[in-house]
């Protein structure tokens, strides 16, 4: 079949003089000024004498609305008119439109489309779906509409939004059916790569390839080969590249795909150290800090079955069964469009998993965001999309991305800082459950791994190949004509995937896969090209494909990447397909593995790209580059300790990051598959906000006695400004820390490392490059100091390196971030901890390894101060302050443990009384005492005030890691304190049944001794300050 | 020998496994079936007791809630459904299963066949709603499903779950809910979760009971200083489901 025989079904309707056009509005009594619209498409000879059969009126109502409370309105586009004299009657003067821009993914006609084949429809009708608006007269004029409604009802680079006036009394302006019209299918074009270095480098540019100078000599040198010439005159193909080829290699070599920058080697100078010790050189960094950690603890660790290998970290769970875990950002895409950059963000990881051995269930998603918060003293920029619109979208995004995928969303993290105005971060994570083996008649297949052998065919599954993510971002949409369809962005299809998802997991247990990766940057030239490693060669035939909509190029089809696909390798072709019927899934025959060393790409028998494999992934030049350190200067500003401490305290549970998600995770299924533990919010009144989430993999009888699977994260991206170092190990802390809070075995945890950082390489454009560097090296020294000391081995982790914002008026750039996700082992899920006090009497103590500190602290913040108190982490004392407290956990002592993070002790305290119907008597005093002995054993003031820090506003809001919150049963004191002999452990208060907060410091003279009394229903009116999200 | 269940799975429903797995605690042998087979094979269900649609998305829940899933199964099995129940075999909806049954105007039960008296419409707050509620049981109307419960709590977890009968079917309505909220938490008519037919073997719900088969599944089981003994209220559901096919 040709690519033009094989777009999507209606095809003969593209031609538009054959089809007619059908307008419905669904009204309904509860909402009426805003509904559904759609335009159907259908054959013109299913009209009667030019007008709408009263049978498909009946089935369109039927199909499209609730006889009990809806109205539809049926008519032909020219009867449109009818409805804007009833809307004007209805006393409104403005009807606005909705309408996907062509091209654009719409999820709800699709299922229209199967939703009338069902009711018996033709075959050949298609769908578009919108929403139209009405407005009285006090709405304004039209601009004020579009205006009040942008980023909120539509969004210009996906929707087409049009506001008519109704007593215009003509249909005439109103929206018509989307057509896709695309110019005829561009020829594969041939390009000159015998350019001088300044014209190479314009090539690059003009072709979106971002390849810089070198990496298109080596592409040079390459076709002059004679080797490769050879091969070429050989399948009658030009010497010259072909776009297709340029193009693969472009999406090959590129930094989402390559992480060229951690594989640099970089020269690092620390302006800090003396002139002779300066220069360090690092040849990769992945290979020198992430690599190696992982290495050295491998020898403790053999329950690590992949790492840094598949989609995924796989980490063996029982006999029978692995866990993977992976987590990605969808930064950019989030930046453009939030609502589809979430939705495809978490897709795209769903499929990392499925795509992980041969094929992985999910289990469970996590999410964690980095916005600015909406305030007008952000910048606004014309590019910028408004920063509430963002974290909406971004909300919304994940909320249909998980909860349609029937994924629960157990745990995240929202963290507000306006340096996200330069990009929010959305990191997408999710976890899988893996069968060790997969049984193929006799044979037993370690499904760990991938088993693709040359002859085994590929397979497309899934969904079709549209204009969708070709050069994603860097598209420009003003470029764009009327009929094109929309290419920068991509909205993702969570049916249509879940239905892949069942398919690939029936077909996995079938032993039908031999190997499965999934489409995500690069579309198939990634992953055939990936998986063609596997045997030594791949053979793709792009006129087999199907298309969304005739009219793509070759090199098109090659890189796009169009959501909701795997590639598959089978030796069992005609069972796969058959199954696939089964779960209405399209699978395709593309191609063949092989062993021939090439990928080979051909359209009708005709070679458009002839890659050698080895020149495709490892022929990239290595990077070259500079780092260059200074500690950050920060200037003192510190000032008395405020009177009221008990009113900073409130201020700070009402602080963005601080105060209650409970809006946000309410909207997510957390629950679905029926597994949870720990949820994100647990105790009597379901408020008490977890550290992390407890859930069972699998469904197994005495469920309370399994083992269960902890996840975490932890980020701290306030520290970067001083120092990035720190900000790594403290993230790595509270991931662990939170993991055990929640009955994690601290030898069991495995780790998972996303850094997100403004352009790292120095250019005219980017002086700041060689800082963003050295703050990358320091950052993964930090790093992987953290990750020996705790013996948490890294998996998996992924690089964002391009968030910066440069409009060419104003540059923007994020603060260094890196997240680190965690999961571990609950030896039975009965012993999981949630962390609000359980009962009046408990004694509370504070577990403390290394000491808070109030530099980057939100109490600092609020006094508009800014110190350079910083936290310090004891990592020799951590791990088995973790260690000693999982068995005080194990042992039955530990009522409820918390981290101490945002907001410090206090606020720890406070959100543990919040979620409990209780109250709390602290007394500070003996923390006090500790903390004043510490720095005078040192003996050498970092500071210039003791008072300073052993102030009480400084022990009860300081920040940073290795501490941890505590209430056990009073009977258990004698046994607890014993077995915390030698490390730092402290009373400082009770559970009490009055539901109030006290806090005294014993240590302090009279009056002074009185810090904080509060109600608890103050302390949790304070917290449940609203969050900006609709 | 354990008596069949069919779970329905696929085209979106989510829920297949966990309902599937609290089938088998309750005794039965719970398969997972998925639409195409059932639609192409509708005898399968002559060898069921018990055929439970699960929660989910089907259809992406597009258009309305269950309603593309209802038009599927109507268009393929409307008369082996309608033999099924009549035969006294147990039909459980949950979530988007309940949504599907009152979609093809199973519940509520109308004296006039094929005439729907109420639909599930968007929460009054507008927003999918995920967390645990309090129930009651109406006493006065029987619900075998629901034996030996008073008040218990189970996990909503929904968009559409409104329940908004038609005028004149009110009273009608209110005949057939053995299952209240006990605050109104989505706008639902007299707070009303679930609906089960006159004879007592169809029963759809809002709230997850596939969700509480253990007690480390309730948010505030830490509280607790030992696990207790009997089954949770969901699954005494399934459990009394059993009673009802093995007498």
């Amino acid at each position: 079949m040709t690519q033009q025989a094989k777009h999507k079904e209606g095809e003969h309707l593209l031609e538009i003089s054959k089809t007619a056009t059908i307008c419905v509005a669904v009204l309904s009594e509860t909402e009426p000024d805003a509904f559904p619209l759609y335009w159907l498409l259908v054959d013109k000879d299913s009209l009667t004498e030019g007008k709408i059969p009263q049978k498909m009126v009946k089935d369109l109502s039927d199909v499209l609305a609730d006889s009990l409370c809806q109205e539809v309105l049926v008519g032909q586009p020219g009867d449109r008119s009818s409805w804007l004299k009833r809307f004007a009657d209805g006393e409104y003067k403005y009807f606005a439109e909705r309408q996907f821009l062509p091209g654009v993914t719409d999820n709800l006609a699709h299922t229209v489309q199967e939703a009338l084949k069902l009711k018996g429809f033709a075959n050949q009708v298609r769908v578009a779906s919108g929403r139209g608006f009405l407005f009285k007269e006090s709405a304004g004029d039209a601009k004020a509409i579009a205006d009040a409604l942008i980023y909120k009802d539509y969004h210009p680079l996906t929707d087409r939004f049009n506001v008519h006036e109704t007593d215009s009394g003509s249909a005439d302006g109103l929206l018509k059916f989307p057509h896709v019209v695309l110019p005829e299918t561009p020829k594969v074009d041939e390009v000159d790569l015998e350019l001088d270095d300044a014209k190479l480098e314009k090539l690059s540019k003009e072709r979106l390839l971002a390849l810089n100078l070198d990496e298109m000599k080596a592409i040079r040198q390459y076709y002059r080969l004679d080797k490769t010439k050879a091969d070429r005159k050989d399948r009658g193909l030009s010497l010259k590249p072909t776009d297709v080829e340029l193009e693969i290699l472009a999406q090959t070599w590129s930094e989402h795909c390559k992480h060229k920058i951690f594989n640099a080697k970089i020269t690092h100078t620390d302006n800090s150290k003396p002139r002779d010790l300066r220069t360090e050189t690092y040849n990769s960094l992945y290979k020198t800090f992430i690599k190696a950690a992982t290495k050295k603890l491998s020898q403790w660790r053999k329950d690590l079955l992949s790492v840094f290998e598949d989609n995924a970290g796989v980490v063996k769970w029982d006999n029978e069964t692995a866990v993977c875990f992976k987590v990605e950002t969808h930064n950019s895409p989030s930046a453009l469009e939030p609502y589809g950059g979430a939705l495809t963000g978490i897709l795209g990881v769903n499929r990392d998993i499925l795509g992980t051995g041969l094929g992985a269930k999910p289990l469970f998603n996590t999410d964690v965001f980095c916005f600015a918060y909406p305030s007008n003293s952000l910048p606004q920029r014309p590019k910028l999309l408004p920063a509430k619109a963002i974290l909406d979208g971004v909300r919304k995004g994940v909320e249909d991305g998980g909860n349609k995928s029937g994924i629960p969303t157990v745990n995240g993290a929202i963290v507000f800082d306006s340096g996200y105005r330069a990009k929010p971060l959305v990191f997408c994570g999710t976890g899988g459950l893996l069968p060790l083996t997969v049984k193929v008649g006799n044979e037993t297949r370690d499904a760990v791994k991938k088993h693709t052998r040359a002859g085994d065919l590929i397979v497309m599954a899934g969904g079709r190949v549209g204009k969708d993510g070709i050069h994603g971002a860097t598209f420009s949409s003003e470029s764009l004509n009327e009929g094109s369809p929309m290419s920068a962005v991509q909205i993702g299809d969570p049916f249509t995937q879940k239905r892949l998802l069942d398919f690939v997991i029936d077909a996995r247990d079938a032993g039908l896969i031999t190997g499965i990766t999934d489409n995500g940057a690069g579309g198939l030239s990634s992953s055939v090209g990936e998986m063609a490693s596997i045997t030594g060669g791949a053979t793709i035939h792009i006129d087999r494909i199907p298309t969304k909509y005739p009219g793509l190029a070759d090199w098109e089809v090659v890189v796009s990447e169009s959501q909701e696909r795997m590639t598959i390798s089978t030796d069992n072709f005609e069972a796969l397909e058959k199954l696939a019927e089964k779960h209405n899934v399209e699978v395709t025959n593309i191609g063949e593995f092989n062993d021939k060393g090439y990928f080979e790409v051909l359209n009708n028998g005709t070679t458009v790209a002839l890659l050698d494999l080895e020149f495709l992934h490892d022929g990239c030049p290595v990077l070259t580059l500079e780092a260059q350190w200074s500690p950050a200067q920060i200037t003192m500003k510190t000032g008395k300790q405020p009177e009221h401490l008990g009113r900073v305290l409130l201020q700070l549970l009402k602080h963005p990051n601080i105060c209650s998600r409970e809006s946000v995770i309410r909207q997510y299924d957390h629950e679905v598959k029926g597994q949870s533990v720990i949820k994100p919010l647990m105790g009597p009144s379901q408020k008490a906000p977890c550290d992390a989430a407890v859930l069972l993999p699998r469904l197994t009888p005495d469920l309370d006695r399994s083992p269960a699977l902890a996840v975490s994260n932890g980020l701290c991206p306030r520290l970067s400004e001083h120092d990035t170092y720190l900000m790594a190990q403290c993230a790595v802390d509270e991931a662990v820390r939170n993991a055990v809070c929640v009955g994690a075995d601290p030898d069991t945890l495995s780790l998972l490392d996303n850094f997100c950082w403004p352009d790292p390489v120095f250019s005219d454009s980017n002086p700041q490059g060689k800082r963003y560097l050295a703050e990358l090296v320091r950052c993964c020294q930090g790093l992987y100091e953290a990750v020996l000391a705790f013996g948490a081995p890294l998996i998996s982790g992924k690089d964002s390196m391009k968030n910066n914002f440069d409009d060419g008026n104003l540059k923007l750039a994020i603060p260094p971030t890196l997240l680190v996700s965690c999961m571990g082992r609950v030896p039975e899920a009965r012993f999981a901890r949630s962390m609000e006090f359980k009962k009046a009497g408990d004694l509370i103590y504070i577990l403390s390894a290394g000491v808070l500190g109030l530099a980057a602290s939100h109490y600092e913040e609020f006094n508009g101060w800014q110190s350079i108190m910083l936290p310090e982490l004891d990592l020799d004392r951590a791990p088995t302050m973790y260690r000693r407290l999982h068995i005080a956990i194990k042992s039955g002592w530990i009522r409820s443990a918390h981290d101490v993070s945002e907001g410090g002790l206090a606020v720890a305290v406070a959100e543990s009384i919040i979620g409990s119907k209780l109250g709390a008597s602290l007394d500070i005093g003996e923390y006090h005492q500790y903390l004043s002995d510490l720095y005078k054993e040192r003996g050498t003031q970092a500071f210039r005030s003791w008072d300073f820090v052993t102030r009480a506003d400084s022990l009860l809001f300081g920040e940073g890691p290795g501490h941890i919150v505590v209430s056990i049963d009073k009977a258990n004191q004698a046994e607890f304190e014993r077995h915390f002999e030698g490390l730092t452990v402290i009373k400082i208060g009770e559970v009490v049944n009055e539901q109030m907060l006290t806090i005294i410091d014993g240590e302090l003279p009279g009056s002074e001794k009185e810090l904080i009394t509060l109600s608890s229903q103050a302390l949790k009116t304070a917290w449940e300050t609203p969050l900006p999200f609709d | 020998m354990k008596p069949t269940a069919l779970v329905l799975t696929g085209d979106g429903i989510n829920c297949g496994e966990e309902t599937s797995f609290a089938l088998q605690l309750s005794g039965f042998d719970a398969t997972l079936t998925h639409t195409s087979d059932l639609l192409n094979n509708p005898k399968l269900l002559k060898s069921a007791k018990l055929l439970a649609l699960p929660g989910g998305f089907s259809f992406g829940d597009e258009i309305a809630s269950g309603k593309v899933l209802a038009i599927k199964l109507e268009a393929a099995l409307k008369d082996s459904l309608k033999e099924f129940v009549s035969e006294g075999k147990l039909l459980i909806g949950i979530c988007n299963g309940f949504q599907c049954l009152v979609q093809m105007g199973l519940l509520p039960e109308s004296e006039k066949d094929d005439t729907r008296l109420a639909s599930l419409a968007r929460n009054g707050g507008r927003k999918f709603i995920n967390r645990w509620v309090q129930l009651s049981v109406d006493a006065n109307v029987p619900c075998p499903w629901l034996e030996g419960l008073t008040d218990f709590d189970l996990p909503i977890r929904h968009g559409e779950g409104r329940l908004s009968p038609a005028k004149d079917s009110q009273e009608a309505v209110k005949k057939q809910a053995p299952l209240r909220y006990s605050i109104d938490i989505n706008g639902s008519f007299d707070r009303i979760s679930g609906l089960t037919n006159a004879k007592g073997n169809v029963f759809g719900l809002m709230p997850h009971p596939e969700a509480f088969v253990r007690w480390t599944q309730h948010p505030s089981w830490t509280r607790l200083s030992a696990l207790p003994d009997k089954s949770p209220p969901g699954l005494r559901i399934f459990q009394n489901a059993h009673a009802m096919v093995a007498n």
